[in-house]
């Protein structure tokens, strides 16, 4: 998967389970704030990131991806 | 709500009651709804003892957050024994997210999600 196909992929995923228009999903834009996550949806992400991607997010990891950019490069890093 | 537990780890659990007439949940000679979701939670609460226990921690007050994707198919008798299986689907900020689904002689009787948040302090 090009990085540009998983760019892709997680935000049509993100937007379709939170309910966002993709054209909100811009790489600098705050996860929390853009999809409106509180404590008890932030683990939605995280279980529908490792369930789409196979790559789980320690919560220890989880505090230094404040944007959209930060979780793909996480992403493209942590995926076989 | 829990007879026994049949296997334990971090990350998952089974467990199995067996229906009593004098249970608190049974209506009409069923566990209502309301009784397998006790049941589910109780199995969440036992995994998450487990957990703490394992690491020879004290036991830590846990609440539910949240449960959705809830879906019964059936409901257990009395003097039937429902099982159900646990497993976490994810972590963050101190909330974890199970799915479980509880079965009655093989056949599944319902299935949901559960948020579930233990403060950090032990009791």
């Amino acid at each position: 998967m090009t990085k540009q196909e998983l760019i892709e992929k997680v935000n049509s995923v993100l937007a379709e389970e939170f309910e966002k228009e993709v054209e909100e999903l811009t790489p600098d834009a705050n996860i929390k704030q853009t999809l409106e996550l509180d404590s008890l949806s932030l683990v939605d992400m995280v279980a529908l990131i490792e369930e789409e991607f196979g790559v789980k997010i320690a919560s220890s990891e989880l505090v230094k991806i404040q944007t959209f950019q930060a979780l793909y490069d996480y992403l493209e890093e942590h995926m076989a | 709500m829990i007879d026994s537990v049949l296997s334990v780890s971090k990350d998952a659990i089974n467990t199995c009651l067996t229906v009593e007439e004098s249970n608190l949940f049974v209506q009409d000679g069923y566990l209502s709804e309301s009784g397998v979701i006790e049941h589910i939670a109780q199995s969440a609460a036992a995994m998450a003892g487990y957990g703490t226990y394992a690491c020879g921690h004290e036991p830590r007050l846990g609440y539910i957050g949240e449960i959705k994707k809830c879906r019964f198919f059936s409901l257990p008798q009395v003097g039937q024994t429902v099982c159900t299986e646990l497993n976490v689907l994810g972590e963050a900020a101190g909330v974890t997210l199970l799915s479980a689904v509880s079965r009655t002689e093989g056949m599944e009787v319902a299935e949901c999600q559960m948020k579930i948040f233990l403060e950090q302090q032990p009791l």
